[in-house]
């Protein structure tokens, strides 16, 4: 059995150990976007206009709060050492641990959206829409809620400071995602948009772990 | 010859001593230029027939906000020299330059407040420059947090060094992306004012304010920075000689 694929199954072991951690960002998400009709307006046709965009900034958080434990494990395991002892760069296995995080916590996240859009009585074409964007856009932002979880890694109370430290970074992808769903909301082009974002997600996907491997190995006792 | 020069920079009391008469130099210039500059600006020059006598805060706002990107470049450049040649005084410089920057990023952003609330009517617009200049300030403050967060410092300069890097890869995109976002959204209105060409009356004394803010942003950086390598280099003997003639 391959190293890439054993580094997997244990993920997902991992989690199944766990399995309260596979519902606490769906939970997160359901929770803040109901408070939000609370706080609003029940009126559906405000709730249909902004919705989508809700909705997005309600999985950008809940990514940020599940991710700041992304390395902590491995690292207070020592199971971080033996990565350097495996013969992969470390940046691959970083990127293995990024694709396992994205299936099992920010997949079931995605996969919950349309059900919270339907309570927000959002267009049935946008929330098609936000689905795609949120599939294209998360494997970037998952890259960059990584590198905030590594750069904090030696800090304690860590979560909230790799939040600070890495929002500003997710303007971009912010900003091409609601211009996704404003043109789905008139009716006209997308997919420039949608390439757009798909090349920022592959552009982070491929040069992020590097820098997440340099940070970790800052971690790494006496090897820096 | 180039590495001899390049190796003093190794060496913390080479740089204590001779920063001291460099924070001379950069102190004196940067008071004299700001003094006549700013003194030119907001009284001889000639008023502006569109916008009165309110444009005259560029002679304040166009440096500050140049030092505030300026300084987010040098940040950048020292994380490069530390991380590559892992030159101690790179990190010291990246350290000096957070807080400097992020002041003059905030100056900047009040500054075009004030100016935007006779001209636009309103202290703050979500537009293109603005937003780019907010998310720099909370790209400085990430950097400051982190920082503090870590105790050892020479793993907290690493750190950072990457981080930097990360924002500087990351600056131009979120500004091209902020300029698209903000045409799509705004009315053309409310874009920045596209003033007539200045007459030298009115650019030669914002040119003296630029230079004189740069040489007052080298003061001040050079300043932190000998604090800062007095306060690390403590334990050695040539600082206890320095704070004990002090």
């Amino acid at each position: 059995m391959s190293i890439e694929r054993r580094l997997i199954i244990r993920e997902f072991r991992l989690l199944i150990a766990r399995p309260a951690d596979l519902f606490k960002p769906m939970w997160f998400l359901t929770l803040v976007v109901s408070v939000m009709p609370l706080a609003l307006s029940p009126d559906s046709k405000i709730l249909a206009d902004i919705g989508s965009a809700v909705i997005w900034v309600g999985v950008l958080l809940a990514l940020l709060l599940n991710s700041d434990q992304l390395f902590y494990d491995d690292f207070d395991t020592g199971v971080l050492e033996q990565y350097l002892f495996v013969d992969r760069p470390l940046s691959w296995i970083v990127g293995m641990k990024l694709i396992s995080h994205w299936i099992l916590q920010v997949v079931p996240l995605i996969i919950v959206t349309p059900l919270i859009a339907l309570m927000l009585s959002v267009d049935g074409l946008v929330i098609h829409m936000l689905v795609l964007s949120l599939f294209v856009a998360t494997p970037a932002l998952t890259c960059f809620t990584g590198l905030g979880a590594a750069l904090t890694l030696g800090t304690r109370r860590s979560g909230v400071l790799g939040v600070l430290v890495m929002m500003p970074l997710f303007v971009p992808v912010i900003i091409l995602a609601s211009g996704i769903l404003i043109r789905a909301k008139d009716g006209t082009e997308v997919l420039p948009l949608f390439a757009l974002l798909g090349a920022f997600s592959i552009a982070s996907a491929i040069s992020v772990p590097v820098a997440i491997a340099a940070a970790l190995r800052l971690n790494i006792g006496g090897s820096n | 010859m180039f590495w001899r020069w390049f190796h003093q920079w190794g060496s913390p009391k080479w740089f204590y001593e001779r920063a001291s008469r460099w924070q001379f130099v950069f102190g004196f210039v940067g008071l004299t230029l700001l003094f006549f500059g700013t003194i030119w600006g907001l009284a001889f020059a000639p008023v502006d027939y569109q916008q009165g006598h309110s444009y005259r805060i560029i002679y304040l706002h166009v440096p500050v906000a140049f030092l505030a990107q300026a300084l987010y470049a040098g940040m950048a450049f020292c994380a490069v020299v530390l991380l590559v040649w892992k030159m101690k005084l790179a990190d010291v410089g990246m350290q000096a330059m957070a807080p400097v920057g992020f002041a003059f990023t905030i100056l900047a952003l009040i500054s075009g407040a004030v100016w935007g609330k006779p001209t636009w009517g309103t202290y703050w617009v979500w537009d293109a420059r603005l937003t780019s200049m907010l998310v720099l300030a909370f790209l400085y403050l990430g950097v400051m947090g982190l920082r503090s967060a870590i105790l050892d410092f020479e793993q907290a300069g690493k750190t950072c060094a990457i981080l930097v890097l990360v924002g500087v890869v990351n600056l131009p995109i979120i500004k091209y992306s902020v300029e698209w976002w903000n045409t799509l959204h705004q009315p053309a209105s409310l874009t920045l004012t596209k003033k007539p060409a200045m007459p030298a009356s009115m650019w030669v004394p914002l040119f003296v304010n630029i230079i004189g803010y740069y040489a007052a942003a080298a003061y001040l950086v050079l300043a932190l920075m000998r604090g800062i390598v007095l306060n690390r280099e403590r334990r050695a003997r040539w600082v206890r000689e320095v704070v004990d003639l002090a």
